[in-house]
């Protein structure tokens, strides 16, 4: 089998050869760490105060942006295809840079949608980007933003077909590009806002969490749309709804708010004759048997630091749901020896892989996952994950 | 009828009803001085101690325990300027903060909501704080518990940059460190020498209580 029978096999609940192995590589330092390559040290140059501006003004043109955020996900695909991954993720983001005085550089990214993210560099020099906060506090805040920024989301849909659809053309024949919507729904409704302020709207505001609901769910079926066209059989979405000890809100109150733009996004999915992986982090146990009844094909993560359990998550929905992920990122992928990340893979494929339906995979991906070990892992899915299991 | 109040105040928090529960201060504050600003204060942190149980037990979530903690907020605003010096036993000093190269204070000010109405009183360090800072903190208010959050995989090393401090300024001994965050586990709590691991902002604050109480 190639890698795309084994992933579509493995898709259908059926068994493949072996086990299909799937990379989340994106950050630039794995990315780099696998080429063999010296990081650019972008940070380093916007504290340099000749060039920042420069740069500033170069990162906010629309095809430079396009250029080295395309050109690391090729990185990522490349660098996925020789280590000997079936599948990658790729993720389209659009931001532009701005003169933040309250960030340590002075700068930093807002996306399209009211998130502040942060940019440092990991001790090699390497790009760290992360999400810090929402500018968008206020009601009249959150307006102001959706109406001055619509020709905004307008480019971010149609650089993000471009993005899914070129990728898969250039790489597609290697390896399963899992063209990746994101962020969800539910991260786009309470991270420009704060968790903290969309926590009191929900309970003093609800006709206007209604609103940005609704809003960010016909924008995002915009972008689940554009990765669509990349014309795979599989797309990915999803939302964080997790936190480390359970679900981020009430299953009810989730099921209350999201249920029926969860069930639109499947069903548009589903119309296209394409099947949906659902990924989030967190402890998600109890939104298992949701993500069945909303209609998602299958999840991607399953945290071990959050107490996700492979073999009892395939028991309650593995018949239901294609399982991929579940492989630690805190210590096994950063510092684990040769023989842990072997015992890790024999156990995931002993708790999943039976009869079809698992992808291995690390549970996340962050910039200090080691590129070896990600090899160690493909190495031992080849060694032990022949069918039958 | 005291009593029938303090139950309504505790009631309108537990019910997640901001308006009554800022209602029911109120009149305890414009009342006929039946009820002192300490019972109303003492009624807040026992109906805090129900959210934390039912958080702990998976009845309640994170909505719901961040909702509860700015009513108390809310309610503790009115009521703290009009306490007595002194009224209040405080169960001791924490310094909190997220550590460098970690922007994230979800987690952190949960946490302080809890400790601040389980009667800490908590120093605040905010996010990205490097270690001098810490240490600083902790040889400036002689705090009975450190704790610092971390979200961020690739951060998890400056705890054990903290702790390797302390003991560097002989310092160590003198405090208790508790460690909390979506990365962390209480394996990696062992590894690094911290003396807790908690896994959400109420179980942190009952660890503290219980140190305050040894």
């Amino acid at each position: 089998m190639d890698f795309k029978e084994r992933i579509l096999t493995t898709m259908n609940h059926e068994e493949p050869d072996r086990v299909p192995v799937m990379g989340l590589i994106m950050d630039p330092a794995t990315v780099n760490q696998i080429k063999g390559k010296k990081p650019v040290d972008f940070v380093g140059m916007l504290k340099t105060p000749i060039l920042k501006n420069n740069i500033r003004r170069l990162m906010n043109t629309n095809w430079f942006w396009r250029k080295i955020y395309n050109g690391n996900f090729s990185g990522a695909l490349e660098g996925a295809i020789k280590l000997g991954f079936d599948a990658n993720w790729v993720i389209y983001q659009l931001m532009k840079l701005y003169k933040e005085p309250e960030s340590k550089l002075g700068m930093a990214f807002h996306d399209i949608y009211g998130r502040v993210w942060e940019l440092d560099a990991d001790d090699n020099g390497n790009m760290m980007v992360n999400y810090s906060r929402g500018l968008l506090t206020t009601e009249e805040q959150w307006h102001d933003w959706v109406e001055k920024n619509a020709p905004l989301f307008k480019t971010s849909v149609k650089n993000a077909t471009r993005f899914y659809r070129e990728l898969t053309d250039q790489h597609g024949d290697r390896i399963f590009p899992f063209c990746y919507a994101a962020p969800g729904i539910f991260e786009n409704s309470w991270q420009p806002i704060g968790f903290v302020n969309f926590t009191k709207f929900i309970y003093q505001k609800p006709e206007f969490v209604k609103k940005v609901i609704d809003f960010q769910t016909d924008l995002f079926i915009k972008h689940l749309d554009a990765a669509m066209k990349a014309d795979l059989e599989v797309v990915f979405a999803g939302d964080d709804l997790g936190q480390k000890t359970g679900p981020l809100m009430r299953p009810e109150l989730v099921e209350k708010l999201y249920g029926d733009s969860y069930r639109r996004v499947a069903g548009y999915v589903h119309e296209r004759n394409k099947k949906l992986i659902w990924h989030s982090c967190g402890n998600i146990y109890q939104l298992l048997d949701k993500f069945i009844e909303w209609g998602f094909d299958g999840i991607i993560t399953m945290e071990p630091t959050a107490g996700m359990d492979l073999g009892k998550v395939r028991e309650q929905v593995g018949h239901k749901l294609v399982l991929i992920g579940n492989l630690d990122v805190s210590y096994l992928m950063v510092r684990g020896t040769q023989q842990e990340i072997e015992d890790a893979v024999k156990m995931a494929i002993k708790a999943a892989a039976k009869g079809g339906g698992y992808i291995l995979s690390t549970c996340h991906s962050h910039p200090y996952v080691d590129a070896t070990r990600l090899k160690w892992m493909v190495d031992a899915a080849i060694k032990y994950g022949k069918y039958p299991v | 009828m005291a009593n029938d109040i303090l139950e309504q105040l505790k009631s309108s928090l537990l019910d997640l009803d901001m308006d009554t529960t800022i209602e029911n201060v109120n009149s305890i504050i414009n009342g006929d001085n039946t009820i002192t600003i300490q019972e109303a204060v003492d009624a807040i942190t026992e109906a805090l101690q129900v959210v934390g149980k039912r958080f702990q037990d998976g009845d309640w979530f994170l909505t719901e325990l961040v909702y509860s903690g700015e009513i108390a907020k809310a309610a503790m605003n009115l009521l703290s300027p009009l306490m007595a010096a002194g009224t209040s036993q405080q169960l001791g000093t924490i310094v909190v903060g997220t550590v460098a190269g970690d922007l994230h204070d979800l987690g952190k000010d949960i946490f302080i909501n809890f400790a601040r109405s389980a009667v800490f009183e908590v120093i605040d360090l905010g996010v990205d704080v490097a270690k001098e800072k810490f240490v600083g903190a902790v040889r400036e208010h002689s705090p009975l518990a450190l704790g610092m959050s971390c979200l961020l995989t690739v951060t998890t090393g400056e705890i054990g940059k903290v702790i390797e401090e302390l003991k560097g300024q002989g310092i160590r001994d003198k405090v208790k460190v508790i460690i909390g965050g979506a990365c962390l586990t209480e394996h990696f709590s062992k590894e690094v020498g911290a003396d807790a691991f908690a896994p959400d902002a109420v179980t942190g604050t009952d660890i503290i209580k219980k140190w305050a109480a040894s």
